[in-house]
């Protein structure tokens, strides 16, 4: 019973980062209508700014938050506006070639970070890193349980800023009817351009919130992109609280799989439940919440 | 027709005939492939090797190169892939048309990477890929007595191997009751999980369980708190680096503790462990292939140069292993007579026997294996933030830290 109780609450502190992972790419995929294969290596760029921040300024992790995350941001922004744009103006030019060139940039910025870093692996150390907290016979990583808490408080400011602000609700017009929303006097430019900025920005803040865990080196990105693909069609395209849902069952499938099963299978479980969902669940987990 | 064109048809004509051949430019530098992972996760490990190749090289070059030829590693990135690395094989065989292959980091890839080499007839010189099946015959459809028509050569010892050192430390000193196995899933992983279990069954050790899992994982809790709820004496676990440093950083978290954590080489030895996971990597034990204060002629040396040349805290066992088949390339080549042909180097590597930083290497056949250099492996420990010879006893550099205080240590 300890296990079992043990093994989902690991599973729902890792859901949690893997939500907010998946979220960014679904708030893309909804509007810009392609699927950002650059994710992962976003996060590693968030993930190097934080490293960078730790270890020459020593900045903690948590606090490089306010840094690092309106680089990225810019960075989306700067990525969308000069590279992405102008590819989806033009609409001879096909979905497919959009999604080209996120695979393009990921490499880009793969090849930058190991130019400038080597392929060396780094990792933070802090005081806390490796601490736990010990409830009963249960212990819960200090580390994941501050990565979940603000996991949590920064979906919670996304949902807030999507439906209840006019930017959120621009948002969401242009990722329902792009057209529709710019005849309503929605820039759809202005809005492509935020979003993307702001996936960056989501998914940046699960790569400060990773590295106390995890560690860091220039190829880390694409393992997170397909984790953000699986989660983005598990929650459903372009739902943000099915990604949330998604990145949930997959955190507690995965560390299922890893205790009664075998870790050797830990993505083999994933991607069993991503099949079933497409079976049975062809539009994905937003199908039970309706959002 | 003016004579350079007379000669330029020759030429073709002559480079048609010997189709195979590469004596395209008899003045140019002699070209060897190097097959490595320079990108992915395991581009750490291609950098330490790639590093070490480099510095034959430049050392070769700056003395007049071979027979007055500079000598040129043409390097082919794997990515950690088979797939890759078959195509990376393919590429240096026809287009850039290298006589030799070396290299070979992990154990499917280079098994992979193998099966190219042996469809067309290239030698492979393996340096790091570990797993038995590479240098057995009856894997690639020939027999132990068709060392002519096989062209895989290994210069570092297959993984059923790897624990020999550890076997006498653990039936002398250790005396193990029961032993709980890790593993990543690869082949690696498996081959060496299941000769160590070998060795346990040997020396009656009881085996609890052995587990696999997949590299790259976040979470490892799972797995070691089945671990630690079977109570073993001791922990085998059979990982690249990071994962290395994940396990023991979560291990100490979760407080689990054995008598002892022995680490089959791979990560366990690497810098970047002790890096990555700080005091969590203190007194862990692990199997090695080579250690710079070995009474190896040149091996310090080497340690010493890597270290003034690229800084950071020194090579390990992989360097030692990539700087070794360099120079045995270059003792190879030296002997080829200027005949740079496939089939001469396979023929002059059969006679091989030099001393590297390494160790001797010689290849011979035993145990159905074909051109399998044959060598002693290591115990080391990181004692205080440093790795240490400390079995063989005659050998060792440090005094084996047994039993452990983990609480003390890990304070």
């Amino acid at each position: 019973m300890e296990l079992l109780i043990q093994s989902l609450i690991y599973g729902i502190l890792i859901g949690g980062l893997y939500a907010i992972i998946g979220i960014g790419m679904t708030l893309i995929m909804g509007v810009l209508g392609i699927i950002n294969l650059a994710h992962g290596q976003l996060m590693m760029v968030a993930m190097y700014i934080t490293w960078i921040l730790w270890q020459y300024a020593s900045i903690d992790p948590y606090m490089s938050i306010f840094i690092t995350i309106p680089i990225v941001f810019l960075l989306g922004q700067g990525i969308s506006k000069f590279l992405l744009f102008p590819l989806i103006k033009k609409e001879s030019i096909l979905p497919e070639n959009q999604v080209l060139m996120t695979v393009g940039i990921g490499m880009v910025l793969v090849e930058f970070a190991r130019s400038l870093f080597a392929s060396d692996y780094r990792s933070v150390r802090t005081g806390y890193s490796e601490s736990s907290i010990h409830l009963g016979n249960i212990s819960l990583h200090v580390p994941l349980v501050i990565a979940f808490v603000i996991a949590v408080i920064f979906t919670f400011a996304l949902f807030v800023l999507l439906m209840k602000t006019d930017l959120g609700r621009s948002i969401r017009a242009t990722a329902q009817d792009r057209e529709a929303a710019t005849l309503m006097g929605v820039s759809a430019k202005k809005i492509t351009i935020f979003t993307y900025g702001l996936g960056s920005a989501l998914v940046a803040t699960a790569g400060v919130l990773l590295l106390p865990v995890y560690y860091l080196f220039p190829d880390v990105g694409p393992v997170f992109t397909v984790k953000a693909f699986v989660i983005t069609i598990l929650g459903g395209l372009g739902s943000p609280i099915g990604a949330i849902a998604g990145g949930l069952v997959l955190g507690i499938a995965e560390t299922f799989g890893a205790t009664y099963i075998s870790m050797g299978y830990r993505d083999a479980v994933g991607l069993v439940i991503f099949i079933l969902v497409l079976v049975f669940m062809p539009g994905g987990l937003k199908q039970l919440t309706k959002i | 027709m003016n004579y350079s064109k007379i000669f330029h048809v020759l030429f073709v004509i002559i480079l048609f005939v010997f189709g195979l051949s590469n004596c395209s430019d008899d003045n140019g530098p002699i070209k060897i492939g190097v097959l490595l992972p320079l990108t992915g996760s395991q581009a750490n490990f291609g950098e330490m090797e790639k590093n070490s190749y480099e510095m034959v090289k430049e050392k070769i070059n700056s003395e007049g190169g071979i027979n007055g030829r500079q000598l040129l590693f043409v390097y082919e990135d794997d990515t950690g892939k088979p797939d890759i690395g078959r195509t990376g094989a393919e590429k240096l065989i026809n287009i850039d048309k290298v006589p030799l292959i070396t290299g070979g980091y992990s154990s499917s890839v280079t098994f992979a990477a193998c099966a190219v080499a042996q469809q067309y007839r290239t030698p492979f010189l393996v340096n790091t890929g570990s797993v038995d099946k590479i240098t057995q015959p009856s894997e690639f459809n020939l027999t132990e007595n068709d060392g002519d028509k096989f062209y895989i050569y290994r210069l570092n010892p297959p993984v059923s191997e790897y624990t020999s050192g550890l076997e006498s430390l653990l039936s002398e000193v250790v005396k193990p009751a029961s032993v709980f196995i890790l593993h990543e899933n690869t082949s690696f992983g498996s081959e060496g999980a299941e000769s160590f279990k070998n060795i346990c069954e040997k020396n009656n050790v009881k085996i609890l369980d052995v587990k696999s899992y997949s590299a790259g994982a976040i979470d490892f809790k799972p797995l070691l708190q089945n671990a630690k709820n079977t109570k073993p004496d001791i922990v085998y676990m059979i990982s690249y680096v990071m994962d290395a440093a994940l396990l023991m950083k979560q291990s100490r978290e979760i407080g689990f503790m054995p008598k002892l954590f022995v680490g089959a080489g791979a990560g366990y030895t690497m810098p970047a462990f002790k890096e990555n996971a700080g005091i969590a990597s203190e007194m862990v034990l692990s199997v090695t292939l080579w250690h710079q204060t070995l009474p190896i002629e040149g091996a310090l040396e080497y340690y010493n140069n890597y270290i003034k040349k690229y800084g950071g805290e020194g090579p390990d066992y992989h360097g030692a292993e990539a700087y070794a088949a360099a120079q045995v390339v270059v003792d190879v080549l030296k002997r080829c007579d200027n005949d740079y042909t496939p089939e001469k180097i396979k023929s002059t590597l059969d006679k091989t026997d030099i001393n590297t930083v390494f160790g001797r290497v010689k290849f011979s056949s035993y145990n159905g294996k074909l051109h399998q250099n044959k060598m002693s492996t290591y115990v080391v420990q990181w004692i205080d933030g440093q790795l240490k010879l400390v079995w063989p006893e005659n050998l060792s550099n440090a005094v084996f830290s047994y039993p452990i205080d983990w609480n003390q240590v890990w304070k």
